[in-house]
């Protein structure tokens, strides 16, 4: 009986199933002890190409938030499991965003912060649909993002819709309160990519119906290295005020072309401008920057939180530009839903970010309410740039200085 | 003969790798890795086809890409056409376009350089066009297709979600490609534009007309460019001007058969999959050797493709075939 029974084992085996039990013990235990403590998040910007500046800004916020999750002790209802970026370079095409996704996939992340402009989030939502990975958009502020019927597609900020209506609202409080000095309008936009075409067409709608006359409206595309003839045809024109919509690059060469040929509107009003409430602008051309507005993705400059996050950017060297504070209260959206999911399942990722009511943010938004994937509770503030500061002017209640509207010459 | 029955060989070991592939990679990365690779296998086939063999080099071949690609974006979201219905009609478009650069550049007798720039002009004028036409093509915001999200439906919409569906569709359209050179390579018609890129007015002074060979060259070139762009529009749903004919495009389909080998039937397949190839693992070298450095696998495949540029004239499948035919003497 016992004979029968006997394993019997010659040396080879012998080595051989030690070898396995060794690597099962060595790799494979570890491995999935590391799964349940390790939550993987998928970062897709833009690092190379034409949007790398910006993409590159996203990047750091993000990975910002993964650090002060990290070092605060994790996912606490996941046992306080940590979190590990994966990134992904889209190389500003929409078609390797879309990629990247893939590559996401296999490495098995929970969700996906990403991917800066509205034509990569296109592609790179479309593809995190198919795998039903959870897609919390940072910046594009594209309406179509959230108009597919993604289930798996979320963006915690406003898209150009509530942005435009904001910007001209605010425009039309603003002229009316200094005696309507602003009567005609030119707006510079870029039309390579949906963000500055669709501003466009959402500003000229909004102003003519508020009895704005649109005088001019000049398009260029991203890149775009030479604004000599658009600065020419303002000059031309010399509308009361100039409204560019456009990339940070192509807004600061308008801005200084706009210097240098002494094109001076009675104001510069932009509806997410590139540069125009960016502190590298302020601090590298002050000139051109003084008195530009802004209505755009701004943080709450009255929460002591968002001060201290401005500052650890500072801190490392960086920007608190709006690529900056939106990628990182991006991640922190979907660190939110975890902790109540109390799992890093996509289904329930998902789940928990349709339902969110998250407040803990540092944004100026109303109460959080998902629907279709947009926040209705996000909204944009108005900006000013004056002295060495970005200031806001508008809505009152988060307004740190009053404008200077029409600019002083 | 025995060229052909070579052709026939690699023909059949790589179609039947290729159907065979999604059996051995369970990873979506690579499947579309491979999917990818082959659209721009494609691509680089219609330049080949008027570059290659014709010796007419276009470094504005978005003009199609781009045609195709919005008239299946446009056909199915503004007049409803069925995905399949609206193919016929964007490789039409890019017969169209080609007639009509062809006919606007080699009437007046363009070539070289001038050939060159010209499509290259004619690629940023469609491009302005595109971002203008704000009522057909929705202008920089960009025209999208509705998302199928039911598997029944995926081959009536021409939408595969995760699986394979798009993997198999660029094989076949890769298969046609590369038959299409394979005729022209063995064609009179083939015959006559080689002679063209050697020395086009000997090849008039013996009777090849001209203008209509390249014509012929040009619809033929725009037709699979046009093609690749119906792939490119059902892949990834969403069109605007700046991919359809930005000059990314242009420069991509170019680079793979010169890399590859241009004027023959493998090349641009063999210079989009060692392009891909290369910039994957230069991506991931990178990455294990120097960590986090966005565009350092950029600079390297940059010196890689110099170095190929300069050190290959004729392409990988002209190395392929010296280190062969070195082989063949030895033996």
């Amino acid at each position: 009986m016992t004979d029968k029974t006997r394993i019997n084992l010659d040396r080879r085996q012998l080595v051989a199933g030690t070898a396995a039990v060794a690597a099962t013990t060595t790799l494979g235990l570890p491995h999935i002890a590391k799964a349940a403590d390790v939550v993987k998040i998928g970062l897709i910007h833009p690092v190379t190409g034409f949007l790398q500046f910006s993409g590159s800004q996203c990047r750091f916020g993000a990975q910002l938030a993964i650090e002060e999750i990290n070092k605060t002790g994790g996912i606490k209802s996941m046992g306080g499991a940590m979190l590990e970026a994966v990134v992904g370079d889209a190389q500003s095409k929409a078609e390797v965003g879309a990629q990247e996704v893939t590559k996401m996939q296999e490495a098995g992340v929970a969700a996906i912060v990403g991917a800066y402009s509205s034509g990569i989030s296109t592609a790179t939502t479309q593809e995190a649909a198919k795998h039903g990975i959870p897609h919390v958009v940072d910046v594009g502020v594209s309406d179509k993002i959230v108009s597919r019927g993604l289930a798996n597609t979320f963006r915690f900020g406003p898209g150009f819709g509530v942005i435009a209506k904001q910007g001209v609202a605010s425009l039309i409080e603003l002229n009316e309160a200094a005696g309507k000095p602003v009567k005609t309008v030119a707006i510079v936009h870029e039309n390579s990519t949906p963000f500055g075409t669709g501003i466009a067409k959402l500003m000229t709608n909004g102003l003519k119906n508020a009895g704005f006359e649109i005088i001019e409206t000049l398009g260029h595309p991203s890149p775009n290295r030479d604004f000599s003839n658009i600065v020419l045809k303002l000059k031309s024109a010399n509308a009361d005020l100039v409204i560019p919509s456009n990339y940070y690059n192509e807004y600061v060469l308008l801005a200084r072309t706009m210097q240098r040929q002494r094109v001076e509107p009675k104001a510069i009003y932009s509806v997410l401008g590139g540069a125009a409430s960016q502190y590298k602008f302020l601090k590298e051309f002050p000139e051109a920057a003084q008195y530009i507005m802004d209505c755009n993705h701004w943080f709450n400059p009255k929460n002591p939180k968002a001060l201290e996050v401005r500052q650890a950017t500072r801190d490392a060297g960086k920007f608190f530009n709006y690529e900056v504070f939106l990628a990182y209260t991006a991640v922190m959206f979907v660190a939110d839903a975890m902790e109540r999911a109390g799992s890093a399942e996509r289904a329930k990722v998902t789940e928990a970010l349709a339902g969110s009511t998250w407040d803990g943010h540092i944004m100026p938004y109303g109460p959080t309410k998902i629907e279709n994937g947009q926040n209705t509770g996000a909204r944009p503030l108005n900006t000013q740039i004056i002295g060495n500061e970005i200031e806001v002017i508008a809505p009152a209640e988060y307004a740190t200085a009053k404008a200077a509207f029409p600019r002083p010459t | 003969m025995k060229k052909n029955s070579t052709f026939w060989l690699f023909f059949a070991v790589l179609v039947v790798a290729a159907l065979a592939a999604p059996l051995a990679i369970a990873s979506t990365f690579w499947i579309d890795f491979l999917t990818l690779t082959l659209f721009l296998a494609v691509l680089g086939q219609g330049w080949n086809i008027l570059g290659g063999y014709g010796g007419q080099f276009s470094f504005g071949h978005a003009v199609f890409f781009g045609t195709g690609a919005y008239l299946q974006v446009i056909l199915q979201a503004k007049l409803g056409f069925n995905p399949w219905a609206a193919i016929p009609f964007a490789i039409l478009g890019g017969i169209v376009i080609g007639a009509f650069t062809g006919f606007l550049s080699f009437r007046y007798g363009l070539r070289g350089s001038y050939f060159a720039l010209i499509t290259l002009a004619f690629a940023e004028a469609f491009r302005v066009l595109a971002t203008s036409a704000d009522a057909i093509t929705d202008g920089g915001q960009g025209i999208y297709i509705t998302l199928n999200q039911d598997p029944t439906k995926a081959l009536a919409t021409l939408q595969f979600g995760a699986g394979n569906g798009y993997y198999y569709c660029a094989v076949i359209i890769t298969v046609i490609s590369l038959l299409i050179a394979f005729w022209i390579e063995n064609s009179r018609f083939g015959a006559q534009l080689v002679a063209i890129r050697e020395d086009e007015d000997a090849a008039e002074a013996i009777g090849v007309n001209a203008f209509k060979v390249k014509m012929q060259a040009i619809c033929l070139s725009g037709a699979i460019t046009a093609f690749g762009g119906v792939f490119y529009a059902q892949k990834f749903l969403f069109m605007d001007p700046n991919i359809a004919y930005g000059p990314v495009k242009s420069v991509e389909m170019l680079v793979m058969p010169i890399i590859g080998g241009m004027g023959t039937i493998f090349g641009p397949l063999v210079g989009s999959f060692f392009l891909h190839t290369l910039g994957e693992v230069s991506k991931h070298a990178a990455h294990e050797l120097v960590g986090d450095r966005p565009g350092l696998d950029l600079i390297v495949y940059g010196i890689a493709l110099v170095l190929i540029l300069a050190l290959l004239p004729n392409g990988l499948v002209g190395l392929i075939r010296r280190l062969f035919r070195r082989e063949v003497s030895r033996a």
